[in-house]
């Protein structure tokens, strides 16, 4: 799925000079299966790109496309579709269920699609190192746990895309890079394609495209 | 999951105060439904004259005695009487205008003969089937109904002859006549009469319209007919009001017609009271369980943000709301039904203490009316989560 954005400047960041080569009022391609990164200092504008472009945010002049269709003319039935099939995302406040345990909020992601089985989602977990937090709600872990599993849930669909924002803000080098093999193998497995967002670093990682705010 | 989601965290305190609310709005709406139908058959089938009608005339005074008042009503007087809005309808009991007698003629029962009065009156204020209500001549019978004090007389004759006493159902059965004379035109007629039914309300027999009509004709001295009674039938629970017009005007019925008028009335307005209260108190309730709900909605923000932001349809969270509040309206609804049979016991009970024998039966209408308040709560809590949810879509 090519996710196209075309002169797109959202109202708030309207006001601010920004430079030629960011993706704000220029025409940008996202080309399926390609590994992106954005990288951009605090308050560029990351997440409103995040919530722009999976459709949480309506405010802004331009035209967003998902395969050549306006993003602001799918219906219930078709946002449903994209968030279960098409695009998965990690967010940057991470969207978890702070009551629910990590197998339910794991599980409440899974069943949607049934991707993975028990024993797979604990396997990943284990990889991340948190298997022992099973069944620990979730307001519980740390930040850092809390990220992983985040990156996990994502995992718990079929996607094109991964749009991921600032995963890696709470942890170590060595848990980002164990994250990054996990996301990689999983995105390699279905030819998706990522968004990666960080706060100025690229952590080493291996990238097609980088994009500027 | 989602359930344990959106509603394991909530205050249990004011969902139950919501729910007491409406359970006791809907045991007094359907107590007061199920009372003010019972109320208003009250006294329906017992007599074969309608409900909430009375038979009146001028009550006779000294002045009327010496004829210096009148006790015939005019047309201009029941024309009166027709235009108050408490009335139905008023018609005059015509009376007969010519010599009449009745017999047995039926091998099974002894020979019984006497000289009596018939009235007709309108079949709109009879509780009877209007094709059983009719006569014309060559027909086999007259239909009559007959006063219940006169079957009792009846019973009393057959009981001294050493004969077994007779069932309505079986005097309905037994074959009589009617003789008609005129002795200065020197002519006469017997006409076989069957029995239709009994009224405790009059005291002469009742035969239809055409039959008091060719009588009158054909039998008549020729002196001019007056209307010395005439039959009101007043709007349902507005009694008092009739009661209020015949004092105004004079006029006097049965005292027995009078009461069950006047309890029916006061039963009546009371039910109805407590059945405004009842809606009032359902409505009321009902907003607050929509509002709770409103409030668990607005409480699950972020969950139902997140739920649709990982991949849940709108539909499927209204879908949940939705169930969640149509099964606590079920239970409500269940421990009302519960409840109203506790009081209904205890109110039959109460009732027939009193000596008021009301039916025991289940009606339609309170069971309806329950159908109505959770179809309106069903389809109010659909539209309110669905407008909350997409909301935040």
């Amino acid at each position: 799925m090519k996710i196209i954005l075309d002169h797109i400047m959202p109202f708030p960041l309207a006001s601010i000079q920004h430079g030629s080569e960011s993706i704000w009022g220029n025409y940008i391609e996202l080309v399926p299966g390609k590994h992106i990164l954005l990288n951009a200092s605090s308050g560029k504008g990351k997440s409103t790109f995040t919530m722009t472009t999976i459709g949480l945010r309506r405010d802004y002049e331009g035209k967003l496309t998902y395969d050549g269709r306006n993003i602001l003319t799918f219906s219930p039935d078709e946002w449903t579709k994209i968030r279960q099939e098409k695009v998965s995302v990690v967010y940057q406040d991470l969207q978890l269920f702070p009551n629910l345990t990590v197998a339910e909020n794991l599980i409440l992601k899974n069943k949607l699609t049934h991707v993975y089985t028990e024993t797979e989602l604990k396997e990943m977990l284990e990889r991340l190192e948190i298997d022992n937090k099973w069944e620990q709600k979730c307001g519980l872990l740390s930040m850092g746990q809390q990220q992983r599993l985040a990156i996990v849930r994502a995992m718990c669909q079929p996607f094109e895309w991964l749009i991921m924002d600032e995963p890696y803000s709470h942890l170590d080098e060595l848990n980002a890079k164990k994250c990054m093999q996990l996301i990689d193998k999983r995105c390699g497995e279905q030819n998706a394609g990522f968004v990666l967002t960080t706060l100025g670093d690229s952590h080493g990682y291996q990238y097609d495209q980088e994009l500027k705010l | 999951m989602i359930n344990k989601l959106l509603f394991k965290n909530q205050d249990k305190k004011q969902l139950i105060i919501a729910m007491v609310g409406a359970f006791m709005g809907i045991t007094f709406l359907i107590t007061s439904i199920h009372y003010l139908v019972k109320v208003n058959e009250f006294g329906k089938g017992a007599d074969i004259l309608g409900p909430n009608t009375i038979i009146v005339q001028k009550k006779v005074t000294n002045s009327s005695s010496l004829n210096l008042t009148k006790t015939d009503f005019s047309k201009n007087e029941i024309n009166n009487m027709i235009a108050e809005s408490f009335v139905k309808d008023v018609k005059p009991v015509i009376s007969n205008n010519f010599d009449v007698s009745f017999q047995t003629d039926d091998p099974l029962v002894p020979y019984f003969r006497t000289d009596v009065f018939i009235q007709t009156v309108d079949a709109n204020f009879l509780d009877v089937k209007t094709s059983k209500w009719h006569w014309k001549k060559g027909d086999k019978y007259v239909p009559l109904i007959m006063p219940r004090e006169f079957l009792v007389m009846l019973n009393t004759f057959m009981s001294a002859s050493g004969i077994p006493q007779v069932s309505d159902d079986l005097a309905m059965g037994i074959k009589f006549k009617f003789k008609l004379w005129n002795s200065e035109k020197q002519i006469e007629e017997k006409v076989d009469a069957r029995i239709i039914g009994f009224t405790n309300e009059v005291s002469s027999l009742l035969v239809p319209e055409s039959f008091m009509k060719y009588g009158n004709d054909i039998y008549s001295d020729g002196t001019e007919q007056k209307i010395t009674q005439v039959m009101i039938s007043g709007e349902e629970s507005q009694f008092g009001l009739v009661e209020e017009l015949l004092t105004k005007k004079g006029l006097e019925s049965k005292n027995s017609q009078m009461m069950i008028g006047r309890l029916k009335s006061v039963v009546g307005t009371l039910i109805l009271v407590v059945l405004g209260i009842s809606i009032i108190a359902v409505f009321v309730s009902g907003l607050v369980l929509i509002q709770y709900m409103q409030l668990l909605m607005s409480r699950n923000l972020y969950e139902v943000r997140t739920l649709m932001r990982i991949g849940y349809h709108p539909k499927e969270l209204i879908k949940s709301f939705f169930i969640y509040f149509v099964k606590i309206f079920g239970y409500v609804a269940g421990i009302g039904i519960l409840i109203f049979f506790i009081f209904k016991f205890f109110l039959d009970k109460m009732f027939d203490e009193g000596g008021l024998y009301i039916d025991k039966g289940l009606t339609w209408q309170s069971l309806v009316i329950l159908l109505i308040s959770y179809v309106l709560f069903a389809v109010s809590s659909f539209k309110s989560a669905k407008k909350e949810i997409f909301k935040q879509y």
